[in-house]
């Protein structure tokens, strides 16, 4: 029996047909599912960096009380107690003390890993309000346009390297494409419809006015964005988001060049473009996702809430989901074009490799996972120091600054490209 | 075979809906609504262009088009509230006598253009062809006597999809065509681009008092 299933398992996946679309499945669910679990693990972080960076705690409480549990409420019967006296400790000593400084006595500590959960169920048991004056086709229409794109624009970044199977290689990434960073901002670049459609179908003053706003900013700033990287696809020489992490990972990080190739003259003098164009970018990702210094099109204090004012309980949530989502997509285009992506460094990949390669791909996996909360942390941590910028502020930045300077970066690399071997 | 039969029929389907769209932009009543579906009709066309193995291309239609251009329509017809219904100061004869004529100009163009197609005589039902060709899905012992069925002639119909050699891609072929053979009749292009430009900035200034 289980040898008939492992023949017909091994004889599917001969078939290169089903063996491209098994794997391309397996690797859709992973992305999917890795974004999806970003979004909820950036909401945490985002609370409790805010409340570390304000000084005060954050949501630390919303564990599971035990005096809920009646059972266990009473005084004598706690379940720490019951726990020490089990194991034979004494009530006062350290280990109690350190137990009730952790506060076990009242709760099951979970770090404030409730809260996203609890605010996502908060959010599904709310009554949702659909205004009667809203063109309302539109307005049921724009937050799928908000959360659809960036999950879409996930496809083309890769999370590790390939491995050779029996039958056949697997790349790491949902689809190789020789287009990857413009597909990423094609399709990201998308979801400006849904903040448009938003601010316009509510049909009220400040949406509308928000939506105008998101207009105007992520039209800018995707101009500055897309020729700021152009001097790193001049030094990598290609599209393909993959073939740029790998010759990161065989001669140096961008912002890293400490090994291989990396540590030629070319490369040195070129990181100060590069760098250049990592200031740049990260802007225009930070703008791009409306994140606080940017967050021109929902500032409360100008426009209550901006387009999703009249916006409830579900609907409102996909709001706030597309721009963690985005929030997460754009941290991974700045760690897959400046941050070596998936790569270890120092040469550990290819030394992984030829060991296990199936362990060079998890740990690459983990290392990318690491960077991308590394970088979200970083994203939180420039939101709660900077204070938001005024409107025209935002777009003089982009307009008299960003743009001239992408397009001298551009100028100075070539040179440098072409003067110096 | 099976996935250039995929791909044909997924030319029909999306050729189909690209048509849908722009019926939509000229029948719908809102503007907004009008734009909108201009936009899915370049999302369309672009998957045409991915179909046929031109990515760069096709991402490019969705970056200037859908996500700029349309967008500042879209900007524009919120901003200005257009109406949906525009008095038009020419009368009816003669928008229809120039509009028959520009439809007739484009139906020539488009039965030349669909004449010299690669293919277009004798050509075979993609969706047959795909139902043929299923067989590549079989595995075991029926993969077997699928390999010993003879093989279908590469059939007319849709273009075929770009054959590019190994760790070549489509964004340099062209890049290497526009900015080599085409190069005098792109920089006059970009310069009828500037011209424009200019002349909007001409013409949005705010005049001097003075």
């Amino acid at each position: 029996m289980m040898d008939t299933l492992w023949n017909w398992c091994c004889d599917v996946l001969s078939n290169p047909t089903w063996f491209y679309l098994l794997t391309t499945v397996l690797k859709l669910v992973l992305v999917f599912a890795v974004i999806l679990a970003f979004v909820v693990v950036s909401v945490w972080i985002e609370r409790r960096v805010a409340g570390w960076i304000q000084d005060r705690p954050g949501p630390n409480r919303a564990g599971l009380p035990l005096f809920l549990l009646n059972r266990f409420g009473s005084k004598e019967k706690q379940p720490l107690k019951e726990t020490l006296h089990f194991f034979g400790c004494s009530q006062d000593g350290w280990v109690a003390r350190l137990c009730r400084w952790l506060r076990f006595d009242r709760e099951i500590p979970t770090f404030g890993l409730m809260q996203p959960a609890l605010d996502g169920g908060k959010l599904f048991l709310k009554q949702e309000i659909t205004p009667s004056y809203v063109r309302k086709f539109y307005f049921i229409l724009a937050p799928m346009l908000v959360l659809g794109p960036p999950l879409v624009a996930a496809a083309v970044i890769p999370f590790s390297s390939s491995v050779s199977t029996a039958f056949g290689d697997i790349s790491m990434c949902v689809a190789n494409l020789n287009i990857g960073p413009l597909w990423v901002f094609a399709v990201s670049g998308l979801s400006v419809y849904g903040l448009t459609l938003a601010g316009w179908s509510s049909n009220s003053k400040y949406p509308f006015l928000g939506g105008m706003r998101a207009t105007a900013q992520l039209i800018s700033y995707e101009v500055a964005m897309g020729l700021s990287i152009i001097p790193l696809l001049m030094m990598f020489g290609t599209l393909n988001l993959q073939d740029i992490v790998q010759s990161q990972a065989a001669d140096g990080w961008t912002l890293l060049p400490l090994w291989g190739q990396g540590l030629s003259l070319q490369r040195w003098l070129l990181f100060i473009p590069l760098f250049l164009s990592f200031i740049m970018f990260t802007t225009c990702i930070f703008a791009e996702a409306n994140r606080t210094p940017f967050d021109m099109a929902e500032c409360e204090t100008d426009l209550v809430g901006g387009y999703h004012t009249e916006y409830s309980s579900m609907k409102f949530a996909s709001f706030f989901m597309g721009e963690y989502a985005a929030m997460v997509i754009g941290s991974a285009m700045v760690v897959t074009l400046f941050l070596g992506g998936w790569s270890i460094g120092f040469g550990a990949d290819a030394a992984l490799a030829s060991c296990c390669e199936w362990l060079a791909v998890l740990c690459q996996f983990i290392v990318f996972l690491l960077k991308l909360l590394a970088f979200i942390f970083f994203f939180v941590w420039v939101r709660w120091t900077l204070p938001r910028f005024r409107w025209d502020q935002v777009m003089r930045l982009c307009w008299l600054v960003f743009i001239e300077l992408a397009v001298a970066n551009i100028f100075l690399t070539a040179a440098i490209l072409y003067f110096v071997k | 075979m099976l996935y250039s039969a995929i791909s044909a029929v997924l030319f029909y389907v999306f050729a189909f809906a690209a048509l849908l769209c722009a019926v939509g932009v000229v029948a719908f009543r809102n503007p907004v609504s009008s734009a909108l579906s201009m936009a899915l009709c370049f999302g369309f066309t672009s998957a045409i262009f991915f179909n046929l193995g031109a990515t760069f291309l096709g991402i490019s239609q969705i970056i200037v088009y859908a996500g700029a251009i349309l967008v500042l329509f879209l900007f524009i017809i919120m901003m200005l509230d257009v109406k949906s219904e525009e008095e038009r100061g020419v009368s009816s004869f003669v928008s229809t006598v120039v509009g028959v004529v520009v439809a007739g100009v484009f139906a020539g163009l488009m039965v030349k253009a669909v004449e010299a197609l690669p293919g277009s005589k004798g050509g075979r039902c993609p969706v047959h062809v795909l139902v043929e060709s299923s067989g590549e899905l079989c595995v075991g012992e029926e993969a077997e006597a699928a390999a010993q069925m003879p093989k279908l002639q590469p059939y007319g119909g849709a273009l075929p999809a770009l054959q590019l050699p190994e760790k070549s891609s489509d964004t340099a072929l062209l890049g290497n065509t526009l900015f080599s053979r085409y190069s005098i009749p792109f920089v006059l292009l970009s310069f009828a681009l500037l011209a424009g430009s200019a002349g909007a900035v001409a013409v949005g200034r705010k005049l001097r008092k003075d």
